[in-house]
């Protein structure tokens, strides 16, 4: 302990830690209310470290060659000690990244914790949700089986759907009239560089946001439960009396995200086969479309919308309306209110909106 | 005896689990990394008698390393280790010399592999071989 309380004291003197850690830590209250919804953020922290992590050990092996990716993969699974469970872990993190953003936005979304003054936290939130889609996409296409080379035709032919600028933005998009060896080289750049530092970038302005503005009260276990910003300057959202983040929440943070990894390894060990249908086992033949290529389930939604219109671009427009409705709803929703049972407009939509989506999805699963 | 109050015991315990966790975390991450066994075992490697002249070399790879198999002005056959014993470069043969020069610091071996001159601290590895019918068979 000496030695910790040397290095300890070294650090105080310089850039003050104790202070820091009072800050940060056992002086950061958050409100007595508060519930696990609230470390949503946290699991979404650790899964995507732990992609980060997974993502450079794969690179280890992988080689981004379409000649070549199939193989590599095909010997990381079978081959490499452990590859097998760094590979799945990477694959079945993807999903679940996906999943935990939903639930994290979902209940954002109910608790109204996207109201004033928390605009651009939710902005910021949205764009992190269609990066880590694009990471997914781009990801997806990277083993180069049946599966990821056609899902990734059907993904990038939506694109040509666009009047005029269409066809020149999906040969952009593939670099080749075709997905071929020159849209592995752009995939892969995208998802192990550009992505992975862009998602970075704005979970730091998430965060910072978090800190600057404060955290939300939620709207459960409190008589008014409406909105107490007032709009005329800035002021930090304190909750004098509430409990310390540590150790308190940290704690709660820990649950969470234990109680998550035990889900997640109970899909890597005992149901991996969920993400991975037939088609992920035979290498890319660009000669031979498998039949009924679908979409990963979190792509089923707009996969089935495209279907359901006759025109190609109309149903592309009813995806941009919808998501750029998801991403002004704190510029739209200007009421005070933020329990959801007070709220019996928002209730309606967003419990309809959440059912149509899982009604496409499933609907496109089997369609 | 010293009775230990429940926070040490839980202490105990949550460093014991972290512990654990910590192995079972590792141990496949270094196995992940690790070279791969059985990969690089010595597997002997079969060169045509022909691909090796009077006075010339055949470099190839052996054992996860690079070799070199001359055949001398005489017709004695050698196979050597071609990686230098100074610092991994790998020699170079010079047909005219009969000699091996390392073209990083100039490090200079006889045919046999034994030092001449410059930094190597040792003679080329020798590797054994026989011959076998129309190739020597290295290993």
């Amino acid at each position: 302990m000496p030695l910790f309380k040397k290095l300890f004291d070294w650090l105080e003197v310089r850039i003050g830690v104790r202070e820091l850690a009072e800050k940060e830590l056992t002086s950061y209250l958050l409100p007595r209310t508060i519930n696990v919804w609230y470390s949503m953020g946290s699991i979404l922290l650790a899964i995507f470290a732990l992609q980060v992590v997974t993502g450079i050990l794969l690179m280890v092996y992988y080689v981004p060659d379409a000649d070549k990716a199939f193989k590599s993969v095909t010997a990381i699974m079978n081959e490499v000690p452990f590859g097998w469970l760094i590979r799945l872990c990477h694959a079945v993190g993807s999903n679940m990244m996906v999943l935990i953003l939903l639930f994290h936005m979902f209940s954002v979304l109910f608790m109204g914790s996207y109201k004033s003054p928390r605009e651009l936290n939710w902005l910021s939130g949205f764009i992190l949700f269609n990066l880590v889609l694009g990471i997914s996409l781009t990801g997806y296409l990277l083993p180069w089986s049946q599966l990821s080379f056609w899902a990734t035709t059907v993904a990038t032919n939506s694109v040509g759907a666009i009047p005029y600028v269409g066809g020149y933005l999906t040969e952009f998009l593939r670099g080749g009239k075709l997905v071929g060896p020159p849209t592995l080289g752009r995939f892969f750049a995208l998802h192990v560089a550009l992505l992975p530092l862009l998602i970075a970038s704005v979970v730091a302005i998430h965060l910072f946001l978090l800190e600057r503005i404060g955290v939300s009260s939620p709207p459960f276990g409190q008589e008014n439960s409406a909105n107490r910003w007032e709009g005329d300057r800035f002021r930090y959202e304190d909750h004098p009396g509430g409990i310390p983040f540590f150790p308190n929440y940290l704690l709660q943070d820990m649950t969470s995200i234990f109680v998550y990894l035990a889900f997640f390894f109970a899909v890597v060990f005992f149901a991996p086969s969920i993400f991975f249908p037939f088609d992920a086992f035979s290498p890319a033949n660009p000669f031979q479309t498998p039949a009924h290529i679908k979409p990963e389930w979190y792509f089923l939604a707009n996969y089935q919308t495209l279907k359901l219109f006759p025109n190609e671009f109309i149903g592309l427009m009813v995806q941009g309306v919808a998501m750029t409705f998801l991403a002004v709803l704190p510029f739209l929703d200007r009421g005070k209110e933020r329990h959801p049972l007070k709220r019996p407009l928002f209730m309606l939509c967003a419990i309809g909106g959440i059912a149509l989506y899982l009604a496409l999805m499933i609907w496109g699963h089997y369609s | 005896m010293e009775t230990r109050s429940r926070r040490t015991f839980l202490a105990v315990c949550l460093g014991g689990i972290g512990a654990a966790a910590a192995c079972l975390t590792t141990y496949p991450l270094i196995r992940y990394l690790a070279p791969r066994q059985g990969e690089a075992a010595r597997k002997k490697v079969a060169i045509p008698s022909a691909e090796v002249p009077e006075g010339g070399a055949k470099f190839f790879e052996f054992d996860g390393s690079t070799a070199v198999l001359i055949r001398k002005k005489g017709g004695d056959i050698v196979a050597l280790s071609a990686v230098c014993t100074h610092l991994g470069c790998i020699v170079q043969w010079q047909k005219e010399n009969e000699q091996f020069l390392c073209p990083c610091h100039g490090g200079l071996y006889t045919a046999d592999g034994a030092v001449v001159s410059g930094p190597p601290p040792k003679p080329l590895e020798k590797i054994p071989f026989v011959l076998n019918g129309g190739s020597i068979l290295v290993g």
